[in-house]
């Protein structure tokens, strides 16, 4: 695969083996895409955060929800495991245990304070069950010897806030996907045939389209999220809401795809595939759109950051998901309370990683979309 | 001349078209709501004790004209819009929904323009000598901050600062008015003392588009650059910023002027959580509460069609702008 091996990049001149004229079209793609590092560092963190979404289970100790709660340890602040405290060093990680306890120097309030005692951690230890590929399992990546440990802090609720953080990775990825690949489905049909058919559909369809572009989403986000019922189930809830980026994210990819169409449109091939009789649908769908696959893997690329970004926008004011599902939004939704904002900064702790997974999405998006590029090429 | 009227005459038209696509699609939404603004309001006088029955309910419906076919009622309220500028009555609070949200949209808009403002105010310099500083620590700095932009919502940031200016300045700095202005009637000490406060919305609400302005206008002058107009014009003696201004800005920019209202609808849409994260009693908020709290879909479809008119507006004085300063289409037209 080592096309591009001998030749340096700043080399303008570069030499080319045979192999690279017979190439494929991902073949090429591919070799351009991995000579630019931040587009393949990005992608090997994106490869990390959808494992993480694909195995939260396994990797996370405890349950993302009320069933896995902490009642004794609430608000708490993150325990990260150490080698060395005062009584010495050890070669397994080990973090202190925590006690419940009142007393008159607490003014005989409850409260949670550490101890000097040793939890070590261990590794594959069996706890809550889980689904993974039709096999109940219970095995998990980390645990602790007695009790619970949470890395990232516990919430108001006692929940895990890293258990949470794994499962809305996995939320917001699926969100994402959803609602992806109904705006493009969208997109196509809409793009497809106004590129296609041109004329007075053409000019239909793309006053729709100006339409749905010139309508602020969010407020409109807001007033169709406002129609689910609050009896749903909160997967009823997620299923709505990720048609719902669909049905109002098209606008911009059926644009694109509408242009493809229409520079594709009069060449010589689609004209012999009309002349052998092919309906329009199938031109579209086996001549056309094959020549530009690549430009809309990287528009459906470029477009999932913000159907995540608007999920979490519309979970944070409370019209999104709600509380068993986890995501983003949902899990900032009490942030802004003031005690917080003072005394619990861990609540804070996911905003980071979400910002990783979109600048990982961005990174990739923009690296896909020079490699698909055949004029960026150096000559 | 005739041939200029003729093109404002189309643009008016296809703005218009636009504007009743969307009130079409908002009243569809509104619809949709389940329940009606009579079962609404009247369900709202049954919490305060009053017996209420479906004839009561089929009454109120009657009275609001709501017994009458689908298309009839949109038709009635795209008219009330367009020619009175009615915007209907709250199901809610039944006040007229002009008096509702007068000025909270008026403050809404100007903390829009301001941040729509203050957007390009830095964005187009910044772009343009980013173009000329292409691949230094400036440009790659800058190309750092543009995608901070796109990965850091409005609303994530404003939670940041926040967090910072809690723990740092024991304040949150939320809220647009002090709370002895809240309930003021408007003055000019209650003026000053919530422009003290906006510019801390405004610079969020400017935030992203900013930083995606900026990248657009680096782009954009990059291109223009290396054409060969630009490069004639270094033959005939011009060089430094004056040529970077005169020449390849200018080309640029049309696209960005083109875009503005497309930024408007950016900093819309992170209005109501950086409203509601901020606790601003703006529009957005308000909207938030139609929305989430009282299902009050006449309130919440008068917001949705005001702030889309005040985008159809803009692109429609951005096309005509362009049409008079931009030499390349004036041309053919005087």
């Amino acid at each position: 695969m080592a096309l591009f091996s001998k030749a340096p990049a700043a080399d303008k001149d570069v030499e080319r083996d045979e192999s690279y004229y017979t190439a494929g079209q991902y073949t090429l793609i591919w070799e351009r895409f991995r000579r630019k590092r931040s587009a393949v560092v990005a992608l090997a963190i994106l490869i990390a955060f959808i494992l993480c979404g694909v195995f939260a289970p396994f990797l996370s100790p405890y349950e993302p929800n009320a069933a896995g709660r902490n009642a004794d340890y609430v608000n708490g602040a993150p325990q990260i495991p150490q080698f060395c405290d005062a009584a010495g060093c050890s070669i397994r990680p080990f973090i202190h245990k925590v006690e419940r306890y009142r007393g008159a120097d607490t003014n005989f309030r409850w409260v949670t304070r550490p101890t000097e005692e040793r939890n070590y951690v261990v590794f594959f230890p069996s706890g809550w069950d889980y689904k993974f590929l039709g096999l109940s399992m219970d095995r998990h990546l980390f645990g602790v010897e007695d009790g619970f440990m949470h890395v990232f802090g516990t919430d108001s609720g006692g929940k895990d806030i890293f258990s949470r953080l794994l499962h809305s990775i996995g939320v917001s990825l699926a969100v994402g996907t959803i609602g992806v690949l109904i705006s493009f489905v969208l997109a196509l049909v809409i793009g497809g045939a106004a590129g296609y058919f041109g004329g007075w559909v053409d000019t239909i369809l793309q006053a729709l389209m100006d339409t749905v572009k010139a309508v602020p989403t969010i407020p409109l986000f807001m007033a169709m999220a406002a129609f689910v019922p609050q009896e749903w189930s909160a997967e009823e809830r997620f299923f709505f809401i990720s048609m719902l980026l669909g049905l109002l994210g098209w606008s911009t990819l059926a644009r694109r795809i509408r242009t493809h169409v229409l520079a594709e449109r009069n060449a010589e091939y689609v004209l012999a595939a009309q002349l052998s009789g092919a309906s329009a649908a199938q031109i579209i769908r086996r001549h056309l759109l094959p020549s530009f696959t690549s430009y809309i893997i990287v528009d459906l690329v470029i477009s999932f950051p913000y159907m995540v970004l608007s999920e979490t926008a519309l979970s944070f004011i409370g019209l999104g998901l709600k509380d068993p599902v986890n995501s983003l939004g949902v899990m900032l939704q009490n942030v802004t309370r003031v005690d917080v904002l003072l005394n619990y900064q861990w609540y804070f702790i996911p905003v980071p990683f979400f910002i990783g997974l979109v600048l990982a999405f961005v990174f990739v998006g923009d690296g896909l979309r020079d490699a698909a590029d055949p004029y960026s090429e150096p000559k | 001349m005739s041939a200029f009227l003729r093109y404002i005459t189309t643009r008016f038209f296809a703005a218009f078209t636009t504007m009743l696509l969307v009130s079409f699609l908002v009243f569809t939404l509104m619809e949709l709501v389940p329940g009606n603004c009579a079962e609404r309001f009247l369900a709202y006088k049954d919490t305060q004790g009053l017996k209420i029955t479906a004839e009561d309910i089929l009454a109120e419906e009657i009275r609001m004209g709501l017994d009458q076919p689908y298309v009839i009622r949109w038709a009635n309220w795209v008219t009330d819009i367009f020619l009175r500028f009615d915007l209907g009555e709250s199901c809610l609070w039944r006040v007229d929904v002009t008096q509702l949200i007068g000025d909270k949209l008026l403050i809404s808009l100007g903390l829009s323009f301001v941040a729509l403002l203050l957007t390009y105010a830095i964005s187009v310099p910044v772009g343009i000598i980013s173009a000329n500083l292409r691949d230094g620590w400036f440009d790659s700095s800058l190309r750092i901050f543009s995608y901070m932009g796109l990965a850091l919502p409005n609303f994530l940031l404003a939670l940041c600062v926040m967090l910072f200016s809690t723990i740092y300045f024991g304040e949150t700095m939320t809220g647009l008015f002090s709370d002895a202005y809240r309930d003021a009637p408007w003055s000019f000490a209650k003026f000053a003392d919530m422009m003290s406060r906006a510019w801390l919305p405004i610079v969020i609400l400017a935030w992203s588009a900013t930083a995606i302005q900026m990248q657009t206008v680096r782009a954009l002058v990059s291109d223009e650059k290396d054409k060969l107009y630009v490069t004639a014009a270094r033959a005939r003696g011009q060089s430094g910023w004056g040529l970077l201004w005169r020449y390849p800005s200018r080309h640029a920019l049309g696209p960005v002027i083109n875009s503005v209202g497309y930024d408007l609808n950016r900093i819309f849409n992170d209005l109501p959580i950086v409203a509601a994260v901020l606790v601003l009693t703006d529009a957005g908020a308000l909207l938030l509460d139609a929305l989430a709290k009282s299902n009050d879909q006449q309130l919440a479809g008068a917001i949705i069609m005001a702030l889309t008119a005040t985008i159809v507006i803009f692109n429609f004085v951005t096309d005509i702008f362009l049409a008079l300063f931009d030499p390349r289409v004036r041309k053919g037209f005087f």
